[in-house]
């Protein structure tokens, strides 16, 4: 019974807002208006959603003693952030700011750092002129390396024309290509979870 | 008779006010008309593939190396006694197509790992995914009946934070060392450091993504990797649901679609550039 | 713990790195057509007009989003337009705000007149869509609580119909959404990205779904140079990453001799 109930209203919002999209007239837009509160009322409700299951989780592993540091360091945070942002509020010059400026943005910029480090391994490992289309792929990666790069001379001419050629045409064209087939994609799950055939989002199961 | 007659005329009625609405340009813009029509054409396709007995019946989809690879990689994980590690990206919500996919996929590798009591870790951004993912996994395990194998605690919600995520997730390859890591939804920058670490770990990874940018960094990183719609027609292929293959069915005929429009399209554009003759402007909506 | 090939290659690319930033040289480089294209886009817009500038990052992308705002923020408030901030990524809220408090005051920009910033909404999809209909239902009160009738710069700013463009600073597929559901009410969208998200929007930009684009530490130096300023960290990154291209060049090169060598003892 739960499962037909969802499966009806999503049907129903689904066939609502696929026609409120082809209305101009005020009625339309006020559905789309208060349907788009909605959502945003259901995911604070997530976000609820996912702080007690955080907790449940960690505490749990804590308790069994499986990666106790990290897990102890983020129940820390956790507490910690919430009770700063609670007593000192989150304006400029506040101790939550000053954790996220001074704690939190380095450490994410540093796991984002690592990026550069992966690429050279990546690059390294994985741009092996293997047969013809693996040179060709190869060529036209140090042709954009280089022109990316500040190079003095005549090839700072030449170089971002050809580049921009690699980017502007084959490289497009299966970027486009790719697009197009991840477009029909979503589209065909899209219409099988409106009308009920895809029930993967409830749960599994048929 | 005279109520046959007043039901009539009602009908009437009825039929002459939906016209009318549909006429009225507030009611319906007409300047989207051309995207209605796209949008009905595929969903006469998609529902003629799903319901059409015979077109559906005599459909396959050509042999995939990634895909090929799920069951090897779930038996790798098993012999080495290590754990199979799945995770949906960081870049996708659940009413994201792609994470739908993953999910399917999903449902088919739980059903496999608790046939072979393999370990399954499922670390993921978003709760609601994680409720769902849960659920796909709990019922996967009934299925295979193997309910008692089924461990929540395996399945959980890490952060919100794209790179948090990914630093979680890489301490999670780094400590567990799976044998196996899945690499199935929307991924943005933390793909090559997810993939990455999985390759120093020694691990199989199969990969797939809507993104372009990161299947760039996948083919790179990954062992096999699912390009573009590949991901969608993964779980038909892995189950042989037919519903998901009449999808793919309908795909390939929308593209033959496109296909044709873009000839059609390519060579007016190349005759009203050759000769001066506007020819290319019908297609701009 | 035995050393293993990747971890001298990460070792390199740090020393390499690390001196050459300590060098403190800069480099001018050559102005590219698309960030021009950006140039000349908010250019064209008419003194006092409306941008929305949405912070669609977080805190991890900073040293490569930051030197792009101030850049496209300076060239606002230099053309006195009106830019009002917003979030649709939590972390990205106090980031967005402090930057445009920054870039305001050096043009003596007051807030509520000048620019406005009106704080991060959950559910991007949904906080997009309901512009479209009514910025003030979606925003009823600004980043520092004000209601948002009461902000003098906002008056008669209803829907993306009373906005000249929306910019959209990301280092992810934000500004994709910007497009598909922004889209949908015909508000022009300009990006600000990430190098490694340049390649993601091009065909969107040759196809005209959004009007032009300025990408990484190399589009924030040319950018500074087409405003004649400097400082803002967009050409002091340019020799840094210049000099780990060219390593990685040279790692593909070693690869590659190494490649052959192995395939040629092994045949």
């Amino acid at each position: 019974m739960d499962r037909k109930i969802a499966l009806v209203a999503c049907f129903a919002f689904g066939v609502v807002m696929f026609a409120q999209y082809f209305s101009a007239h005020p009625v339309a837009h006020q559905v789309n208006q208060a349907v788009l509160e909605y959502w945003q009322i259901i995911f604070a409700f997530a976000l609820v959603l996912g702080v007690v299951g955080f907790c449940q989780t960690n505490v749990t592993q804590v308790r069994k003693g499986h990666d106790r540091p990290y897990r102890m360091a983020a129940l820390a945070g956790f507490v910690a952030m919430p009770l700063l942002a609670t007593f000192w509020g989150i304006k400029a010059g506040s101790p939550f700011l000053w954790m996220f400026e001074n704690v939190q943005a380095p450490m994410q910029s540093t796991v984002f750092a690592l990026l550069a480090f992966f690429v050279a391994s990546a690059s390294f490992r994985g741009f092996r002129a293997r047969s013809v289309p693996a040179t060709i792929l190869l060529a036209s990666a140090l042709l954009i390396l280089l022109s990316r790069t500040w190079i003095p001379g005549s090839m700072s001419n030449w170089l971002p024309d050809a580049a921009d050629w690699i980017r502007n045409n084959p490289s497009m064209a299966a970027r486009r290509a790719i697009l197009i087939g991840i477009g029909l994609g979503s589209l065909t799950t899209s219409l099988r979870v409106i009308v009920g055939i895809e029930r993967t989002w409830l749960g599994g199961g048929k | 008779m005279t109520s046959r007659l007043l039901a009539a005329v009602h009908l009437c009625h009825f039929i002459a006010a939906i016209a009318a609405t549909v006429s009225d340009p507030q009611w319906f813009d007409t300047a989207r008309l051309p995207t209605l029509i796209a949008a009905l054409v595929a969903i006469v396709i998609v529902i003629y593939t799903t319901y059409h007995g015979s077109t559906r019946d005599k459909f396959t989809v050509r042999r995939i190396a990634g895909l090929e690879a799920v069951e090897e990689a779930i038996g790798r994980a098993t012999e080495m006694a290590r754990p199979l590690l799945y995770t949906p990206g960081w870049g996708g919500d659940i009413q994201r197509p792609t994470t739908i996919a993953s999910m399917n996929i999903l449902s088919q590798v739980a059903a496999k790992t608790a046939q072979y009591d393999c370990r399954l870790v499922y670390p993921t951004h978003d709760p609601v995914i994680m409720a769902v993912a849960q659920e796909v996994v709990k019922s996967s395990y009934l299925h295979a009946g193997y309910p008692d194998r089924y461990r929540p605690d395996d399945i959980a919600y890490v952060t919100s934070s794209q790179f948090g995520y990914a630093a979680a997730v890489d301490g999670m390859i780094t400590r567990l060392k799976p044998a196996s890591i899945f690499l199935l939804g929307t991924f943005e920058a933390e793909s090559l450091i997810l993939a990455e670490t999985g390759n120093s770990v020694g691990a199989i990874q199969i990969a797939g993504t809507d993104s372009t940018i990161q299947l760039a960094f996948f083919i790179v990183a990954c062992d096999y990797t699912l390009i573009g719609e590949e991901l969608f027609a993964a779980s038909g292929y892995l189950s042989g649901d037919r519903s998901i293959l009449a999808s793919v069915r309908a795909q390939d005929i929308m593209k033959v679609i496109i296909g044709l429009f873009l000839i059609v399209a390519g060579v007016l554009a190349t005759i009203g550039a050759l000769y001066g003759m506007a020819l290319s402007g019908w297609w701009g909506f | 713990m035995r050393l293993q090939t990747r971890h001298w290659v990460f070792a390199s690319l740090f020393v390499l790195i690390a001196v050459v930033m300590a060098s403190g040289i800069r480099l001018s480089v050559p102005v590219s057509p698309e960030t021009q294209r950006m140039y000349d886009f908010i250019d064209s817009l008419p003194a006092g007009a409306v941008v929305l500038l949405s912070f669609d990052h977080e805190a991890s992308s900073l040293p490569e989003i930051q030197p792009i705002t101030r850049a496209l923020l300076r060239h606002c408030f230099e053309h006195d337009l009106r830019p009002v901030g917003l979030a649709l990524l939590a972390e990205g809220t106090a980031i967005g705000y402090r930057l445009m408090q920054t870039t305001a005051r050096e043009y003596g920009k007051e807030y509520g007149i000048d620019y406005a910033y009106l704080g991060f909404k959950p559910q991007y999809v949904a906080a997009i869509l309901s512009m479209g209909e009514s910025i003030s239902a979606t925003f009823p009160q600004d980043y520092l609580g004000r209601p948002y009738d009461s902000l003098a710069l906002l008056h008669g700013v209803e829907n993306y119909d009373d906005v000249a463009a929306v910019l959209s600073i990301a280092d992810g597929s934000f500004t994709t959404h910007w497009m598909e559901y922004g889209g949908r009410y015909g508000v022009p969208v300009i990006a600000g990205v990430t190098a490694a998200m340049v390649t993601t929007y091009d065909p969107y930009l040759a196809s005209g779904q959004m009007q032009a684009m300025v990408g990484g530490l190399r589009g924030a130096a040319e950018y500074e140079k087409l405003l004649g300023r400097k400082g803002g960290g967009g050409a002091r990154g340019m020799l840094a990453q210049s000099a780990a291209h060219l390593y990685v060049i040279l790692l593909i090169i070693l690869g590659n001799v190494a490649y052959f060598i192995k395939r040629r003892r092994s045949a």
